[in-house]
């Protein structure tokens, strides 16, 4: 829009008429200054998705995290019957497909909607009702997915839903369909997310900033698109061979006709291990901007932080057999798989050691966003070291599923993805609220996740070699088991309370701010490096007064320190004073519009449609073609709206780099 | 005996040698109590970790053990310098936020190519090192796999083969005593008979009968010590996965495939495992049990199951259970008595109408896709996918529902089973049946594991059973050694 919309000629007439009398194609309005619900309903602003999107996922980390304690509950103590074995199935199930589907993804999406365009100095995503529809529509396959709880129970094959347990013949109920359909739904979102991330790295970069003055952060998301784009069909393939099977008679993970069970594992880790990277690297990317600037030095080694980067994102394409060691995909495949598994720990033990010389020499602010960085170095190694350990082929045979598995993959997730994003809250909350969050609670925060991140998961690496299987609704006190799992219980609790803790600090430094009279945090409250540092927070609807020219990697610092006479670093000017003063006078944007979000929803419509009876499709098709119709023939921006339109800045960009 | 009596982990082996190690040591006599009471703790614990993979009784899981242990070590040193020099730089260079002084910045390195070359080249070098020992170890392992030769490979070796097959809950075990493989044209369609033993002509989905000569158990195999047993593992429905940790890694039995793979433990004794591929409603009590037995001991074993189940005498108990169970029981459970077909079991989807050789209805059969073969019920330890022990010492709680130390008690009596069976017979005094449990199973197994019957999915209940239908039930099963 902000690209492909094409004005009428205003600028060729005399203004004030040419207002009046150009008015765009179009059959629908758009809505005018929408004020508070309607406002978040029909922006398209990407600061406001971001913002959804991290609302959202914490929203479902709660949703995740309360089954997560109940199964902790169940395994507190051996032969215990607080959940049957069919709650059980479909606690855990719906507890991983929350957390890495709900969670951690929309997670990485918040950060990434909000921040990219900042950092690349553009006023907005490059499609920005597009950006409003991936939200709505993942949202909507989220919720749905959800109500398979109200409609018939939770899906109960494990977020891998291996073939054929996932059939109608083995699995009858709707939970299966549901998550099914709901993440085929949600999947487009996700998709449609990366065509337009991408783009707007391609195609909006403020002018001078090179593909190498780009920042980690940046860097990663793209690399993180990437993964999305070509990883989610596979998924989705997979999801309508599967559809098919239940809903229409197919026979595409069908023993009994010929076909091999292999295909669904090939076809679902293809996406599922390229997903584990996604997940992982836009926490690796906030890390790389969090710790360069409180240890107050460059980021050590930038180009191999970004081609370290880059090359997981390829290496994580060829390593997906390494969920099948003992699925008897034979030898060679193993060995092949398993040299390839071995060498992604290269790139990863090269961004590692740069966060660590990066700390070497420097002058560290430990405060709780720098704290959950350091907690991401430290705690995601451990969790790459036991991820070596199963790229040992022979003895993944002892590890895979038990419980060391889960040890290696929530040390990887929790310690690493989720402790990142924390540190990301941490740092960018002011720059998106206007105030900071509290460091005493944030330090309470930190220290009691880590304590209970690593009393919860630190005990699984024990009981897995121990010989405990994963997904076990229970085992017997004769196993052995018991001290570690009660450990891990109480771990458990602990984390659970630590990681809400985050919300009770947002409440308490809220009203400590607006008890203070909603003092203003400046635009660089941190003393920061980044481009997002150099216009006021909480960030401006229209982001840039006018878009940066960016000479530097870290221009918005260089704009604060230069060498002195005698060639000694000096800071020359705080962030304030260099920072642009946020009047957004003359800038154009887009207008809200109503469609992404009526085009979201007829998906779960034709959802529900698939899962029960397929007359609920019409309603849900006919949304879906109406909306269609509405988003082509609204206009392209309203006229009538707030803004002038005296600032093509966007258009020229694409021509500076495009 | 006297071996298989002791458990598995008594074995003399490392634990003891390294305690007396420790306990030479006496220079400073508190560090070595210390660590001799950490290593006693450990030999203990061990005892009570029936599937601890860092106590491996058998060459494959031996094998794996000594390639894993240096990488876990290795793995630790860097975990303790990467953990130790992000807390240690914390620690060492920060600044209270006080005396924060914009001027006073850090030198600005922007990064030393040659150092970051260095630690790109570092790991893939004791990567390249770890792998090299990963591959070996890989194609070493593989080799063990050789029942790929098939029937002639089978009667070869030497070695004994054994089928196994996973279905929801429960393991059954295969014995191809003649080396034939076990298919047959039951379905009609002209595929012919396909050798078991060599997976690339086997046809999906399988037709597996037993001859006269080989042996079906359920939940519990028993195979001889000392010898490598070739395992070829399929599934009847979803996927599973075989795992006895102490013996070999795991291997998962997919539908519709062969998977070849091998057993061997080192000493008599017990092994447990458990189902390590999620398989749906009861996936956490699908367990099994391996015995391991002298050579003797297991000839002895396989005579026995390889003989029918002796028919009890007009109007006993026993007989009375019979007539019982072959109204209530027998369309899923086969009982071989001489004179009728040992059994017949298709894998695949069946035709309407289609019978087994014991002309019971497939469909019936379906509703339990081919329950465990009681042929010798009495002779094995456990039961109900090895969660309940068949037998409990005289001491323990009726109650317990569970299998625990009472199956050594139980192994070390092996050899006395005949006498062991009758509850009213304490002339051993120390076993009897766990006839509390066998009641409540009969009666509804569902409520005493998560099943589905109504799906089609494991045992029904059979409320419509009296107290003497059990008791005369029991008495039957308790003949069939």
């Amino acid at each position: 829009m902000a690209i492909i919309e094409q004005e009428p000629s205003i600028a060729a007439l005399p203004s004030g008429a040419a207002r009046t009398a150009a008015k765009p194609l179009g059959a629908f309005s758009r809505p005018r200054n929408p004020v508070g619900l309607k406002n978040w309903l029909t922006t398209v602003d990407h600061k406001k998705i971001g913002i959804m999107y991290g609302t959202a996922s914490l929203f479902f980390l709660l949703w995740g995290g309360i089954p997560a304690l109940l199964l902790r509950l169940q395994l507190a103590r051996p032969n215990q019957g607080l959940l049957s074995g069919a709650a059980y199935n479909q606690i855990f199930t719906m507890h991983g497909t929350v957390m890495i589907f709900l969670v951690v993804m929309p997670m990485g999406a918040a950060f990434a909607n909000y921040l990219l365009p900042l950092q690349v100095g553009a006023r907005d995503v490059a499609f920005p009702r597009i950006n409003a529809f991936s939200f709505w529509v993942f949202l909507a396959g989220g919720i749905m997915l959800n109500t398979s709880w109200f409609l018939g129970g939770g899906a109960n094959g494990g977020w891998f839903n291996y073939a054929p347990n996932n059939g109608i013949t083995y699995n009858p109920g709707v939970g299966i369909d549901f998550w099914n359909v709901g993440l085929l739904i949600a999947g487009i979102g996700s998709l449609t997310g990366a065509v337009n991330l991408i783009t707007t790295v391609l195609n909006m970069r403020a002018p001078g900033m090179s593909w190498m003055r780009m920042p980690i952060f940046t860097w990663m998301t793209l690399v993180t698109q990437f993964l999305l784009l070509f990883a989610i069909p596979v998924l989705t393939v997979a999801q309508l061979l599967l559809l098919f099977d239940r809903r229409f008679d197919g026979n595409f993970f069908n023993v009994d006709q010929g076909s091999d069970p292999l295909l669904w594992q090939h076809l679902f880790w293809i996406f599922g291990h390229p997903e584990v990277y996604l997940m992982i690297l836009p926490a690796f990317g906030i890390v790389s901007e969090v710790i360069p600037v409180f240890a107050r030095k460059p980021i050590f080694g930038y180009p191999f932080m970004v081609f370290s980067g880059i090359a997981i994102g390829f290496m994580g394409w060829g390593v997906w057999a390494h969920h099948m060691f003992v699925s008897g995909i034979g030898p060679l495949s193993v060995t092949a798989f398993a040299v390839a598994t071995m060498f992604i720990a290269v790139p990863t033990g090269v961004k590692v050691l740069n966060w660590l010389a990066t700390l070497w020499g420097g002058k560290l602010i430990l405060n709780t966003a720098m704290l959950f960085s350091i907690g991401l170095v430290t705690q995601f190694t451990l969790g790459g070291l036991s991820g070596v350990s199963h790229a040992v082929a022979s003895a993944d045979t002892q590890q895979t599923d038990t419980y060391y598995i889960v040890a290696h993959f929530h040390y990887v997730l929790f310690g690493g993805a989720l402790f990142g994003f924390y540190s990301g809250l941490y740092f960018w909350f002011p720059k998106a609220f206007g105030y900071k969050l509290n460091e005493k609670i944030g330090k309470w925060n930190f220290w009691s996740m880590v304590v209970g991140f690593n009393l919860t998961f630190g005990p699984m690496h024990i009981l897995g070699l121990q010989g405990m299987p994963r997904r076990m609704q229970t085992y017997d006190a004769s196993q052995g088991f018991n001290t570690w799992n009660m450990v891990a219980t109480i771990g458990s609790f602990i984390l659970g309370v630590a990681t809400l803790s985050i919300l009770y600090n947002a409440l308490v430094s809220y009203r400590a701010w607006r008890r203070a009279g909603r003092p203003d945090v400046g635009p660089d409250p941190w003393d920061a490096r980044s481009l997002e540092w150099s216009i006021q927070s909480p960030t401006p609807e229209h982001n840039f007064d006018v878009s940066p020219t960016v000479t530097d990697l870290d221009d918005f610092w260089h704009h604060k320190y230069q060498e002195d006479d005698n060639g000694v670093l000096r800071r020359i000017a705080t962030g304030k004073e260099v920072a642009q003063p946020g009047n957004g006078e003359g800038v154009h944007l887009p207008a809200p519009s109503y469609w992404p979000l009526v085009l979201a929803l007829s998906f779960p419509l034709i959802g529900y449609g698939l899962i029960f009876s397929l007359w609920l499709c019409i309603p849900g098709v006919v949304l879906l073609i109406t909306a269609l119709y509405g988003w082509s023939l609204e206009p392209a921006d309203d006229l009538d709206d707030d803004h002038g339109h005296g600032d093509h800045h966007e258009r020229e960009l694409v021509g500076a780099n495009g | 005996m006297s071996e298989s009596s002791c458990h598995a982990s008594c074995v003399p082996g490392d634990h003891g040698d390294s305690m007396e190690i420790v306990k030479s040591r006496t220079k400073s006599r508190a560090l070595a109590g210390a660590v001799g009471l950490s290593l006693l703790l450990a030999a203990c614990a061990d005892d009570e970790k029936p599937l601890n993979t860092f106590n491996p009784e058998g060459p494959a899981a031996q094998s794996i053990d000594n390639l894993i242990g240096p990488i876990f070590w290795i793995a630790a040193v860097i975990g303790v310098l990467v953990v130790g020099g992000g807390i240690g730089l914390a620690i060492k260079n920060r600044v209270h936020p006080d005396d924060y002084d914009p001027d006073d910045l850090p030198p600005q390195i922007h990064g030393n190519p040659k150092l970051e070359w260095g630690w790109t080249a570092a790991p893939a070098v004791l990567l390249i090192f770890i792998s090299v020992f990963t591959v070996f170890s890989i194609w070493d392992l593989e080799e063990k796999n050789t029942p790929g030769g098939g029937v002639a490979a089978c009667g070869d070796t030497g070695d004994l083969d054994v089928l196994v097959i996973g279905q929801q809950w429960w393991w059954e075990y295969r014995y191809d005593i003649d080396c034939d493989g076990f298919f047959e044209d039951l379905d009609g369609d002209g595929v012919n008979n396909t050798d078991v033993w060599d997976a690339d002509d086997a046809e999906w989905p399988l037709e597996i009968a037993l001859d006269d000569d080989d042996v079906s158990v359920a939940n519990e195999m028993v195979i001889p010590a000392g010898q490598q047993i070739d395992l070829t593992i399929t599934s009847r429905d979803v996927i599973h996965s075989f795992w006895i940790p102490r013996l070999n890694g795991k291997r998962d039995a997919v539908p519709g495939r062969l998977h070849t793979w091998n057993l061997e433990a080192d000493f008599p004794g017990e092994y447990t495992g458990w189902c390590t591929e999620f398989c749906g409603l009861s996936h956490a009590r699908m367990r099994m049990n391996v015995i391991a037995l002298t050579d003797s001991e297991f000839d002895e074993w396989l005579a026995n199951q390889s003989t029918p189940a002796d028919i009890p005498p007009e109007g006993s108990e026993a007989a009375a259970g019979r007539e019982t169970f072959q109204q209530q029981c027998a369309s899923c459970h086969i009982i071989w008595e001489d004179g009728l077909g040992k059994d017949a079991i298709y894998t695949g989807a069946r035709n309407e109408g289609d019978a087994d050789r014991q002309g019971r209805d497939f469909e019936a059969a379906l509703a339990a896709k081919a329950a465990p073969n009681l042929t010798h019920f009495a002779t094995r330890t456990v039961m109900a996918g090895a969660i309940y022990s068949t037998y409990v010492g005289l001491d323990a709680n009726d109650n317990d529902l569970n299998k625990g130390q009472e199956n050594e008690t139980y192994l070390a009596q092996y050899n006395d089973l005949p006498e062991a069976i009758d509850e009213s017979d304490d002339s051993l005094g120390v076993l009897r049946w766990n006839r509390a449990q066998l009641r409540r199973w009969i009666r509804n197994a569902p409520d005493q594991k998560d099943m589905a019957p109504d799906d089609l999915l494991g045992m029904p209940a059979f409320p419509g059973l009296t107290d003497e239908d059990l008791d005369n039930l029991i008495a039957y099963i308790a003949t069939l050694d």
